[in-house]
């Protein structure tokens, strides 16, 4: 009933272009992330959604009707905002029940709906304090409990987690999911950062420069993506990409060489994550010297340099080496992608390469 | 802060005390003169033998059988009637603050708020008319109003003054509205309220110290002014200042200057008051149309 539907949305200040011709169709009860980096339109289009920016072009839905032309408080939404947006003069328990007072919900209910959103979000013993005596998390709080007071069809959460510490944003993170897992409504969470998109969405649309990169579930984005602007993205450490040559199917850059059976020749990037590949004490397709070591706790993170790209390579915990010395790299056929150079679209369209590339290519090692 | 200032060297701190102490009587030597004198008479406040006898108020003894008199105050505030010109600023005065403010909070927001261009270009006219004097607004008000007849009543001083006040008032509440974050009045509609809905309820609340403040600066403007009360209200209808001047104006008659003087003190006491009681919002008001421009 809260499906919520994009068609064709355009944003344009004058000739600058925020968001470009944006399709997307949201399921109801589904926790979606826009996720890009900063001025790539993902704020845009959901102050779109929420009626807080005018559509140039384009048709946003809302369940059954187009909601183009109407105002916020005729969506049916609500919205949590990065600087939590309380209202500074009215007490906790003020502002959590100020949607309800606004709306003319019959005054009998308003007492019981405060006391269970303010539970919900664990705000009991705050509800008298103003804003200014809060924390940031108790003030992000009292943004979620406003709104979800109401009850509303849809949640848009605009970057809730950025003012908080790391510490803080873990745990609230883990609130924001099991909230949507009770309240069970459409969400829009807008975030740059990509540990929160892979946590808590049950799909992501990769967005930059205005333009969706991709949309598909974490793992799908994780595992598959489909340029080299998502595969730089996602993941910590960002995937290695890595530019070179193939001749007769063979992939080269400085250290490296690695047969690629897809029929493509020329210039392209290569793709893979620090975590598929294997330090090997010998032989391996990548040799290189060792550029950094960073110890992780639960691994080591060993770096190396192919010609401008540092390229990370995630070891076993007890791993240890010198900075300087030589590091040989297996990297299974599974772990490749490859990328067109100039576009940076994708051009492998499984994870890896092709399974007759494997075994070929495990003979070659 | 203590430690710091014992340090300085003791001819410095001779200095700013001796500076200081200049300043003070420099500046309230008018003020304090004006008060002692307004309760003597002319002979003594404007006596040509000596100044001394202003202090001790020879000839007010000699005339009234005391040191000090009423006399001024008396014939200014009941003789020449300054009653009805103290009613006459209180009701220009409060009507130009509550209008200046009723429009400056409803276009300040608006301006604020807006993202279209022309909104920094009214701003930009409001602030040429700020710098115009005040008097080459009312030379050219003088004759379409004798021609409509509705010169030297109050409404129209009222209208003027408001006019000559909005670009201020605009300027001020729009620099306040610019620190308000647009979050809040966002998140008010998103709750669910209506634009103005958001203005009434939520950004009014949070505005209070900016309009206190603006409406001080208003206020204090309808108050002082000359240039437009004294050229466009008629005899009757004079506000303080213009009444002032106008006892000024008739010395050749014994004691009229002591009206004046009364006037003055009886005209500035209010205002003082006034900005005893809102000086923080006062300086707060300053610094923050200081930093926000």
């Amino acid at each position: 009933m809260a499906q919520i539907r994009l068609v064709n949305v355009s944003k344009r200040w004058g000739s600058y272009v925020g968001v470009d011709n944006f399709n997307l169709d949201i399921a109801d009860a589904e926790f979606l992330v826009l996720l890009g980096p900063s001025g790539c339109g993902k704020t845009t289009t959901m102050r779109m959604i929420a009626g807080l920016e005018d559509v140039t072009e384009g048709e946003i839905w809302i369940g059954d009707k187009i909601v183009n032309n109407l105002e916020p408080k005729d969506r049916d939404i609500s919205m949590v905002f990065q600087s939590y947006g309380l209202y500074p003069n009215l007490s906790v328990y003020e502002n959590i029940r100020f949607p309800l007072r606004v709306r003319g919900i019959p005054k009998a209910e308003h007492h019981e709906r405060v006391m269970r959103a303010a539970a919900m979000v664990e705000l009991g013993p705050f509800l008298e304090r103003r804003p200014a005596a809060l924390s940031g998390g108790q003030r992000q709080r009292v943004a979620l409990a406003r709104s979800i007071v109401r009850e509303p069809n849809a949640f848009l959460m605009d970057e809730p987690l950025s003012n908080l510490d790391a510490k803080l944003r873990v745990s609230t993170r883990a609130q924001i999911k099991n909230l949507h897992h009770t309240l069970k409504r459409t969400t829009i969470y807008v975030t740059h950062d990509q540990i929160e998109a892979m946590t808590l969405a049950d799909r992501v649309v990769v967005m930059n420069k205005g333009l969706v990169q991709q949309l598909g579930t974490p793992t799908e984005i994780y595992d598959r993506p489909a340029n080299t602007f998502v595969a730089s993205f996602i993941g910590s450490p960002a995937m290695n990409l890595i530019d070179g040559d193939v001749t007769d199917g063979i992939f080269r850059a400085e250290g490296m060489a690695l047969p690629i059976p897809l029929g493509v020749s020329g210039p392209i990037t290569l793709g893979f994550r620090a975590e598929d590949v294997q330090v090997v004490p010998q032989g391996g397709q990548l040799s290189a010297t060792v550029y950094s070591m960073e110890l992780l706790g639960d691994a080591t993170l060993v770096s190396c340099r192919i010609g401008p790209a540092l390229v990370s390579i995630r070891a076993a915990k007890d791993f240890r080496t010198q900075i300087g010395a030589p590091l040989h790299v297996a990297i299974p056929p599974s772990a490749v992608h490859v990328f067109d150079r100039s576009s940076g679209q994708r051009l492998s369209d499984n994870t890896g390469l092709p399974a007759q590339a494997t075994s070929s290519k495990t003979g070659a090692a | 802060m203590t430690d710091i200032a014992n340090r300085r060297p003791l001819a410095l701190k001779t200095l700013t005390t001796v500076f200081l102490v200049i300043w003070l009587i420099a500046a309230a030597f008018p003020f304090v003169w004006t008060v002692w004198g307004s309760f003597k008479v002319e002979a003594d406040f404007f006596s040509r033998q000596s100044w001394w006898m202003a202090i001790e108020g020879t000839r007010t003894q000699a005339q009234t059988g005391s040191a000090f008199t009423l006399q001024g105050y008396e014939g200014a505030w009941i003789k020449n009637e300054f009653w009805k010109a103290a009613i006459n600023t209180m009701i220009v005065t409060l009507s130009v603050t509550i209008i200046s403010l009723t429009i400056g909070t409803l276009g300040g927001y608006a301006l604020a708020r807006s993202g279209y261009r022309y909104a920094f270009w009214i701003l930009i006219a409001a602030l040429v008319f700020r710098a115009m004097p005040h008097i080459t607004l009312v030379s050219g008000y003088m004759l379409p109003f004798f021609e409509l007849n509705i010169w030297g009543v109050l409404p129209t001083t009222i209208i003027v003054l408001v006019a000559i006040n909005q670009p201020f008032t605009l300027w001020m509440l729009h620099s306040f509205f610019l620190s308000i974050p647009k979050d809040l009045d966002e998140s008010a509609m998103v709750d669910g309220c209506t634009r103005f809905q958001a203005f009434r309820m939520v950004i009014m609340p949070v505005m209070w110290p900016g309009v206190i403040t603006t409406g001080l600066f208003s206020f204090l403007l309808g108050y002082n002014d000359f240039a437009v009360t004294s050229m466009l209200l008629s005899q009757q209808n004079q506000t303080m200042v213009p009444k002032i001047a106008s006892f000024l104006g008739s010395i050749q008659n014994e004691g009229n200057v002591m009206f004046a003087v009364a006037a003055v003190v009886s005209a500035t006491v209010p205002l003082f008051i006034l900005v005893l009681f809102f000086q923080r919002q006062i300086v707060s008001g300053l610094t923050a149309g200081a930093v926000k421009g």
